[in-house]
């Protein structure tokens, strides 16, 4: 699903739509190549989004109502611009508050101690 | 930073279909992104080709139409969930309103037919479609996938028999017959023949073909004796002999001459009333207001049912049979008929609470309505043969 170098992919399968959700929200609208290179600078290269995982999510969103596009020409081809519908920023909102309740249970059940320095 | 040159996008287009993608969308986004590697990675004097070919394995596993593949399956994962819900909630109305149906039907109470029909139409139209797509989805055997798609199919067509015969169509038989055949030719052959051969379904198979060939016999036998046809023609042939006999008398009073004018606008009004309520009971039970001529040859035939939603709606068929009870008091009433020619009302249709009137059968009012105007006509007989 993603090339990560530092990651298995079990462990950050299932993520993909929370990180395009928090993406967009952030970001008025963006197109599937930018996507792919935010992901990557913002995680210093660890988390690479492959074309395979990103594009059927992105029409599965599309599909549910969730993100709403708008197409610009460049040239002789075309440019697919990806922004949140209100439905899609309430689930941005919502996936990022259940993943980051995920993370606290997974501290806690784990038995991470916060790192110091 | 590289350019693009036309050509050198419409390479790029035409090597994604190619590879088989067919989504246009797809197709467009995938263009987009290529570019934009392109543009962004190669350098402006670079190799285009070489680079795109070294680019292109990048986006796939094995080949490039994964990304398609991988998008119609999310995309009919969704639909898969929505169709699993309808499914579900198509399966618990359809029981509630067949089980309802059949109580009413029973019961003899109003609205049994529309139950019945929204019940069974829902489970064969929609229940059973969809079970067939979801599990055969679901299954990779094409063994299982037969005798899904053949056993609905089998269910299918019992549920029209059933609903056709309980609803007094005609063409419940070839539903019947149609469903036994699947189920003798088709359904059973297959299921033992590809069952038995592997020992861990061998017991299974057994027990179930067992059950099945019992289940189609009975199917059989219903086809076959059908009483209730015969039944149905006896008491047709009885109520048609009945009513040409009403006529016979009825011909020999209107021969007569009538003296009192007031009386007979009574008897009149009775025979109004009473072929009123007979031609709504009849319109209900063969689509026509009176028994046709032809009948016999039109294969035309009353089932025994109940009186019809048009007899209830309004209570317009109650108020039919108020009107002619009070009638036939007004004629009752009237100075000169004797105590020997009034119309006894006691113990007919006429005498039970008319609430209770979705209890009887259509035949049952029929037959006791003309009963009534042959008492009238015998009465009128009388007093027109004595002035």
């Amino acid at each position: 699903m993603y090339i990560c170098p530092m990651y298995s992919s079990e462990l950050i399968k299932g993520t993909l739509k929370t990180i395009i959700l928090k993406l967009l929200s952030e970001n008025k609208e963006m197109y599937g190549y930018e996507i792919t290179q935010k992901v990557k600078d913002l995680t210093d290269n660890k988390i690479q989004i492959t074309e395979g995982a990103l594009y059927p999510t992105l029409h599965a969103l599309e599909n549910d109502g969730i993100v709403t596009t708008e197409i610009v020409n460049i040239g002789k081809r075309v440019r697919k611009y990806y922004k949140l519908t209100p439905k899609g920023k309430n689930s941005a909102t919502e996936k990022v508050t259940e993943f980051a309740d995920f993370i606290n249970t997974m501290k806690f059940l784990l038995d991470i101690k916060p790192q110091l320095g | 930073m590289y350019t693009l040159s036309e050509q050198q996008i419409d390479f790029i287009l035409n090597d994604i279909k190619i590879r088989g993608v067919e989504m246009e969308d797809l197709q467009l986004n995938l263009l987009d992104h290529i570019c934009c590697i392109i543009e962004y990675e190669l350098e402006q004097e670079g190799d285009f080709e070489d680079f795109y070919h070294k680019t292109i394995p990048k986006f796939f596993k094995k080949e490039l139409k994964e990304i398609e593949e991988e998008t119609k399956l999310l995309l009919t994962f969704k639909n898969y969930y929505a169709m699993k819900k309808t499914m579900i909630r198509t399966g618990i109305f359809s029981t509630i309103a067949i089980v309802l149906g059949s109580f009413f039907k029973v019961m003899h109470w109003p609205g049994a037919g529309v139950l019945l029909v929204l019940g069974i139409g829902s489970i064969s139209l929609l229940f059973l479609p969809l079970m067939i797509i979801l599990k055969t989805n679901d299954s990779n055997n094409k063994r299982d996938k037969f005798i899904l798609a053949s056993s609905a199919a089998v269910g299918f067509f019992l549920c029209w028999a059933t609903l056709f015969a309980v609803m007094h169509w005609p063409g419940n038989g070839i539903f019947w017959i149609i469903a036994v055949c699947i189920s003798t030719f088709v359904l059973i052959p297959v299921y033992f023949f590809t069952g038995i051969r592997d020992p861990e379904t061998k017991l299974n198979t057994i027990v179930t073909t067992i059950v099945l060939v019992a289940a189609t016999g009975l199917q059989f036998t219903m086809i076959n004796i059908r009483p209730a046809v015969k039944l149905t023609q006896i008491k047709m042939y009885s109520y048609i002999q009945g009513e040409e006999l009403l006529k016979k008398v009825q011909n020999r009073s209107a021969s007569g001459h009538h003296e009192n004018s007031t009386q007979q606008s009574f008897a009149e009004n009775i025979n109004n009333k009473a072929e009123q309520i007979k031609s709504m009971i009849l319109m209900n039970a063969i689509g026509e207001s009176k028994i046709p001529k032809d009948f016999e040859s039109e294969g035309i035939i009353i089932e025994e049912g109940n009186l019809g939603i048009a007899f209830f709606d309004n209570g317009e068929g109650i108020k039919l049979l108020s009107e002619l009870k009070a009638e036939i008091s007004k004629y009752n009433a009237s100075g000169e008929i004797n105590i020997e020619n009034k119309i006894p009302v006691d113990h007919s249709i006429l005498d039970i609470d008319f609430d209770k009137i979705g209890r009887y059968s259509n035949y049952s009012v029929l037959n006791s309505i003309t009963q009534i105007q042959m008492y009238l006509a015998t009465a009128e007989n009388k007093l027109t043969a004595f002035k």
